[in-house]
């Protein structure tokens, strides 16, 4: 008998997870991804919290367990996935078409753009950049300002377009407070002498080890953390940005200038997988991410007969919380199969 | 700064704005500190540009002032702006063009509540029916007059005499825009640009040659406060707005500020004299202060009108610096006379400020 | 709930202003009088959020709710949604409505507004005329605007004006039909009847201060309000 096919639309971290699963049960594999490489975001990240092991031996564990039967497609957007009967006919930009028997999404997330908060000044102010941009900054060791100096004071701004109903994303994107908290020590790491100020609203220390990190961070690291959320960014003469908020602890409207100022981005459904979810209609809540069958009891299935979901597309998650949700992803396919063949 | 940055954003607030047949309602704090600037108004848009542009002496305040100040009612200045609406249907216009800011913010938030809770409007117009036997349509355009004046600045700058540049350097001049709080803070895809890089001053500063200076505290209210001016025991908040702004700004060394409000251009004017006074403080070089334009002041000068026309002898920072730099001619001995060369004296001279 | 708040929350500018505040200080870091006074538009909306009856009503007869310069800088940045401005106004609205206006300085001063921009209205048909600017009481107008208010008629001639004319034109007289409809429409839509509640809340407070109450500016009640400053308004 043949083997049953699963395309899996994103080559991240969900879906290398759920392909090694899958591959491993005696599936056909094809894994698509828009980027020329496979990994997704956590190629980009330097270290992990709350253990600051480092990114990419995560990735390279994912890819090397990989079993060579495992067809990868990078540079390939899927533009269009036909439904018929029991099988589906996906579509790719190349031209190509390729038919399976399960679809499972992993498309992930996109980091917010955060030109849509325009009252930061990303895009207009030299030294406002994003938390993806630090991390780079981090990992080849060039933790410096635009006139390349070393910043003597950093502000991090958590919940840049979160928590926010002027850019309409009311949701909490989860995995940004830790992000700051995380990177704060890294930055002192790099720099002692560096202030480093985090501008939060909560805390949000969910995981294992998180509140012991932030402890630390004050502890250990001296980073202070002032609750107010930043209202306004603007420059003054000698590209510094001033920062506007109100300590909302003491009552009082407070006025800093920084060096450098880093901006907590959060997640949205990542772009590529809009007209794929618009043309297959699967249900997307008010956050624009997919909703799941069930979320408590199906996670991982949607309306649609053969068609799974994992990872980030569903919501914001970190990494561990992302592994198994492909694994979880991966049981539910199996369980797919099983009572398709027990039908024949 | 990236000004690509902003114009990404300028792209995002575009807003519609009436090319002809304009219903033109005055502005109270204008028509008292600068009635140059509206007559200068109506002569660019009807005269220069041949628009339509109408206006009925039967039209009031819209109590704008007294809505802000908590003294008038919600109802009753919505009473009072449809009345304005009635006087714009019988003249059988549907562009309604305020000159004040506040007015426009007020205007766009009560088309916004009608919208949004049409019980309201049906109480509104049993209103002024109760109280004037009037009926009203809603305008079809509201634009503020600096969205008219943006609109056509091209076909300004075509027509100019003179540019924003310092005839002697070649330099633009660098200008400080000012936009009063009520254009777009409330309703942000109202307001060309919208609320955190209004484009409405800046794309007629662009067009008319002269550099846009972005500072700090550009956004800060100028402090007017309404009751925070009104009242002289209110009155340190709003000088203190103003000087927050003139410290910021000051760095950047601006030749000129120009403001689309009514009281912001009053305010900033008058509060660089009083720091002048109290603190014998000058943010401009020189001991000089920096000279405070509205737009029309700022078009007509572009178009070659006469300043003492267009009412700058009414400043008290005087703005020859910038005619100077401009390249302008004028004839002192006229700033104070009247318009058959009626000598009325000469204002006394500040101690400390550097004027007249 | 009580029934201040239910009154409160029956005038649209509080449904508006108001969805829920999460305490995040983007309103407070960004208000002119936040700056200045001791104020935060946070801790206003904090209170009519609560919906204690007791601390709206020590809200209402306090200075704080009289600091706000209603410039809306608050809603452009916060994440909820809500305009303490607009929340600011509705509570000025009920203060004036029920009297708890004249039990604070600043609050008093609304009959002096009243006084001043409210005639106004009423007699003129603007809120604020070039002839009410009157340089002794406006000595921030400076030297400039004085000499223009001593040659009135020629200088505001020159810039265009029709002072006091027929027809159209900058400070036009406004035609006595248009100023008796004004005056209709402030009659039925309630306006007389605010400005009666702030002339009579005031004239009872006047009594209870001691101070002589009259007509006009000239008298101690009013005298006290334009330059009284208890100096307690700011941060330290």
């Amino acid at each position: 008998m043949q083997k049953k096919h699963v395309a899996i639309i994103g080559g991240g971290i969900a879906g290398l997870e759920a392909a090694n699963v899958l591959a491993k049960s005696g599936y056909k594999i094809t894994v698509f991804d828009t980027t020329e490489k496979m990994g997704g975001h956590v190629a980009k990240w330097d270290l992990l919290f709350p253990n600051m092991r480092k990114g990419e031996e995560v990735l390279t564990a994912l890819l090397e367990q990989l079993p060579d039967s495992v067809h990868l497609c990078p540079d390939t957007t899927i533009v269009d996935i036909e439904q018929f009967n029991d099988y589906y006919v996906i579509h790719s930009n190349h031209n190509e078409n390729y038919q399976a028997d399960v679809v499972l999404i992993t498309g992930g997330f996109d980091a917010f753009d955060a030109r849509r908060k325009e009252e930061y000044g990303y895009g207009i102010y030299d030294n406002v950049i994003t938390s993806v941009e630090l991390e780079d900054k981090l990992k080849v060791h060039n933790f410096v300002t635009a006139q390349k100096n070393t910043p003597k004071r950093v502000a991090m701004i958590h919940c840049v377009g979160s928590r926010d109903e002027k850019v309409c994303n009311n949701y909490c994107s989860r995995v940004c407070c830790i992000t700051a908290v995380k990177q704060a020590i890294e930055i002192k790491k790099a720099s002692p002498e560096t202030e480093v100020f985090c501008f939060y609203m909560d805390m949000r220390m969910f995981g294992r080890h998180f509140e012991e990190l932030y402890r630390e961070a004050q502890e250990v690291y001296g980073v202070q953390f002032i609750r107010g959320r930043l209202s306004e960014a603007t420059e003054n003469k000698d590209k510094a940005i001033i920062v506007k908020t109100e300590d909302t602890l003491l009552g009082k409207p407070i006025k800093m200038t920084v060096d450098l100022m880093v901006l907590m981005v959060g997640m949205e459904l990542s772009k590529t997988l809009v007209p794929l979810v618009e043309k297959m209609e699967l249900e997307v809540g008010d956050d624009r991410f997919i909703t799941p069958f069930d979320e408590q009891l199906f996670p991982n299935n949607t309306m649609k007969k053969g068609v799974f979901v994992a990872g980030t597309c569903t919501g914001p998650k970190n990494i561990t919380e992302t592994l198994n949700d492909a694994k979880s992803a991966s049981l539910a396919i199996l369980n797919y199969f099983d009572q398709l063949s027990n039908k024949n | 700064m990236k000004i690509e940055g902003k114009r990404r954003l300028w792209q995002d607030y575009q807003k519609e704005v009436a090319n002809d047949k304009f219903f033109y309602v005055r502005s109270c704090i204008r028509q008292t500190f600068f009635p140059g600037s509206e007559r200068a108004f109506i002569k660019i848009i009807g005269t220069e540009l041949e628009r339509e542009i109408n206006e009925d002496p039967a039209h009031t305040s819209c109590t704008g002032i007294g809505y802000h100040a908590d003294i008038v009612p919600f109802e009753t200045t919505q009473t009072v702006i449809a009345r304005q609406f009635s006087l714009m249907t019988e003249a059988g216009l549907e562009n309604y063009v305020p000159s004040c800011i506040t007015s426009f913010g007020l205007y766009t938030e009560i088309l916004e509540t009608w919208e949004h809770h049409p019980l309201i409007e049906e109480q509104i117009r049993e209103n002024l029916y109760k109280a004037t036997k009037r009926t009203f349509n809603k305008p079809k355009n509201l634009a503020h007059a600096s969205d008219v004046i943006f609109k056509f600045r091209y076909e300004i700058a075509a027509k100019a005499k003179y540019q924003l540049v310092d005839v002697h350097t070649g330099r633009p001049l660098r200008v400080v825009e000012h936009i009063g709080c009520h254009y777009s803070r409330m309703f942000p895809h109202k307001g060309i640009g919208g609320a955190e890089y209004p484009y409405v001053l800046a794309g007629m500063i662009e067009a008319w040659g002269g550099e846009v200076i972005d500072y700090p505290e550009r956004r800060h209210c100028c402090g007017f406060g309404f009751r925070q001016y009104l009242v002289q025991a209110n009155r340190g908040y709003s000088v203190a707005c103003s000087q927050k702004k003139f410290e910021s700004m000051q760095p950047y060394e601006p030749d000129m500020i120009i403001t689309n409000c009514p009281g912001c251009p009053m305010f900033l004017d008058r509060w660089q004299y009083v720091i002048g006074e109290m603190e014998k403080v000058a943010y401009g070089p020189n001991g000089q202060m920096i000279p405070v334009f509205t737009y029309e002041e700022v078009a007509g000068l572009v178009l070659g009108y006469d300043p003492w026309e267009l009412g700058l002898q009414m400043h008290q920072v005087n703005c020859e610096p910038v005619l100077d730099k401009m390249g302008i001619s004028y004839d002192l001995d006229k700033k104070y006379k009247g318009s058959k060369g009626e000598d009325m004296g000469v204002p006394v001279l500040p101690e400390f400020l550097k004027c007249c | 709930m009580g029934k201040l708040f239910e009154r409160i929350a029956k005038d649209i500018r509080l449904e508006e202003g108001l969805n829920s505040c999460i305490n995040c200080g983007t309103c407070s870091a960004i208000c002119p009088a936040a700056e200045f006074y001791d104020y935060e538009p946070r801790s206003i909306v904090e209170i009519v959020q609560s919906k204690d009856d007791k601390k709206i009503e020590a809200l209402l007869s306090s200075d704080t709710i009289w600091y706000c310069g209603e410039c809306m800088s608050c809603k452009t940045r916060c994440p909820r949604g809500n305009t303490p401005g607009l929340i600011i106004m509705a509570l000025r609205t009920t203060s004036q409505e029920m009297g708890y206006f004249v039990n604070s300085e600043k609050g008093r001063q609304q009959l002096l507004l009243k006084r001043i921009i409210g005639h106004n209205i009423l007699e003129t048909g603007y809120c604020v005329h070039n002839k009410a600017v009157v340089p002794a009481l406006h000595p921030e107008q400076g030297p400039v605007w004085e000499w223009g208010y001593q040659n009135m008629q020629t200088v505001f001639e020159r810039m265009g004006a029709n002072l006091d004319g027929e027809g159209t034109g900058a400070l036009r007289k406004i035609p006595q039909e248009a100023l008796d409809e004004l005056k209709t429409i402030f009659e039925v839509t309630g306006g007389n009847k605010r400005f009666e509640l702030i002339e009579s809340f005031s004239e009872q407070a006047a009594l209870e201060r001691g101070l002589e109450f009259g007509e006009g500016l000239d008298n101690e009640y009013v005298a006290e309000l334009i330059s009284a400053n208890n100096e307690h308004h700011c941060k330290l």
